[in-house]
């Protein structure tokens, strides 16, 4: 019987209200070949007043950070999904999303990954 | 069950765990999450319903357990932990959770390889950082809720305690919304007594980066709702005094048998509590 390839789904933020410089906090995943964030714009959710871009970084350690070059904009409609896919990403993951100080998004946000 | 003896058994990752008669799970986590979540609150139509302390948990991860310095330290008997990492806040807490029921109500215990670090985000020592880590069974049978609670506690305040501690009070029950779905902390800050002879050294190692594993067992009697004690490393505690957190039965949790780990900061730096594996078994 063929070995099924492990999957887990990570929720990196859940009701949070986004605005200002946000970090979710560092994944590990070393164990996974790729990945896909997802940002879930909470049904409740005013629509937001402006857009906002989500980056995708990576560590070696950690502690320090840098773009990996995968970028995405936040929904704003509530209600709705949009995503960033990431491969060869090494051992941490997480996002660094610049919302404009006067918007906010209430999100959920994910992190899928697979070996 | 042969706890002061060597086992011979079948299985050679066995050898280092004493486990009751059935295994009920073993979760090396070099296989996976196997099971292993994250302790979301109880809510009603709104995740704003949720306690704030409950909010802030997220989700525990396999970890490889690699530092800036030294690289990847592995863990006990292969690559990946299942690693539950605070928030960098004073005062913060994380937890992982496996959720089963039982069959058959009979003493269990639980066994697990561990380390707790904090976040080796400074050329210091760091010892102080990690307030606290811990363990607890959220049970139900016909008649009650019973949450065994057992936490070391590493530093408080500033000083270093080094003492292993039990709970038998929560927080007041606090419904959500107006419906049948009520909340309570369980882990909540206050409350915590001092285990009798609970007293111990861990081997913390002298730079953040350098972990040990460390051995931890702990029994309960699903019968009569009890401790049956514990056991971390070469410090073997019996159950004298300790007492559990009780409650009447709640509707929907009939033969609930949740385990939870869980770890506490104590400064503005990331706690990282570390599982090589876990094993569950029962004396049935």
């Amino acid at each position: 019987m063929a070995t099924l390839r492990n999957t887990y789904t990570a929720v990196i933020a859940r009701g949070e209200r986004w605005t200002g410089q946000v970090y979710t906090e560092p994944y590990e995943a070393a164990w996974a070949s790729e990945a896909v964030f997802f940002i879930h714009l909470m049904p409740d959710s005013m629509p937001p007043s402006g857009t906002a871009v989500a980056r995708v970084q990576i560590s070696p350690d950690g502690l320090h950070w840098v773009n990996e070059g995968t970028e995405f904009e936040l929904p704003t409609v509530p209600d709705t999904v949009s995503f960033g896919r990431v491969l060869n990403f090494g051992g941490w993951l997480r996002l660094a999303v610049a919302v404009p100080n006067s918007c906010e998004f209430k999100v959920v946000a994910t992190l899928s990954l697979k070996a | 069950m042969r706890s002061d003896s060597h086992p011979v058994h079948g299985d050679p990752r066995l050898s280092r765990f004493d486990p009751m008669e059935r295994v009920i799970y073993f979760d090396d986590f070099d296989q996976g999450m196997n099971g292993w979540t994250c302790l979301v609150g109880n809510y009603q139509d709104s995740l704003d319903t949720m306690t704030t302390s409950y909010a802030r948990h997220t989700q525990p991860m396999l970890s490889q357990v690699t530092h800036w310095d030294s690289g990847t330290h592995g863990s006990f008997d292969g690559t990946y932990a299942l690693k539950i990492a605070t928030r960098p806040v004073a005062g913060e807490r994380n937890t992982a959770i496996k959720r089963v029921t039982f069959r058959k109500a009979s003493r269990i215990r639980v066994e697990t390889y561990f380390a707790c670090k904090p976040e080796a985000n400074e050329l210091k020592l760091s010892d102080k950082d990690v307030r606290a880590f811990g363990v607890l069974f959220d049970l139900q049978d016909r008649e009650q809720r019973v949450m065994p609670h057992l936490r070391y506690l590493n530093t408080l305040n500033g000083e270093r305690r080094h003492q292993w501690q039990f709970k038998q009070r929560t927080t007041p029950f606090r419904a959500i919304g107006g419906s049948e779905i009520v909340t309570h902390d369980h882990l909540s800050p206050e409350d915590w007594e001092d285990v009798p002879g609970g007293q111990q050294n861990l081997c913390y190692n002298e730079i953040p980066t350098k972990i040990n594993w460390h051995y931890l067992r702990f029994d309960f009697d699903l019968v009569n709702m009890c401790w049956l004690g514990f056991q971390c490393n070469d410090l073997v505690l019996d159950p004298s005094g300790l007492e559990s957190i009780k409650m009447p039965a709640m509707a929907n949790l009939d033969c609930m048998l949740n385990l939870a780990f869980f770890c506490e900061s104590n400064t503005a730096k990331r706690t990282f509590f570390y599982l090589d594996s876990v094993l569950l078994s029962g004396d049935f």
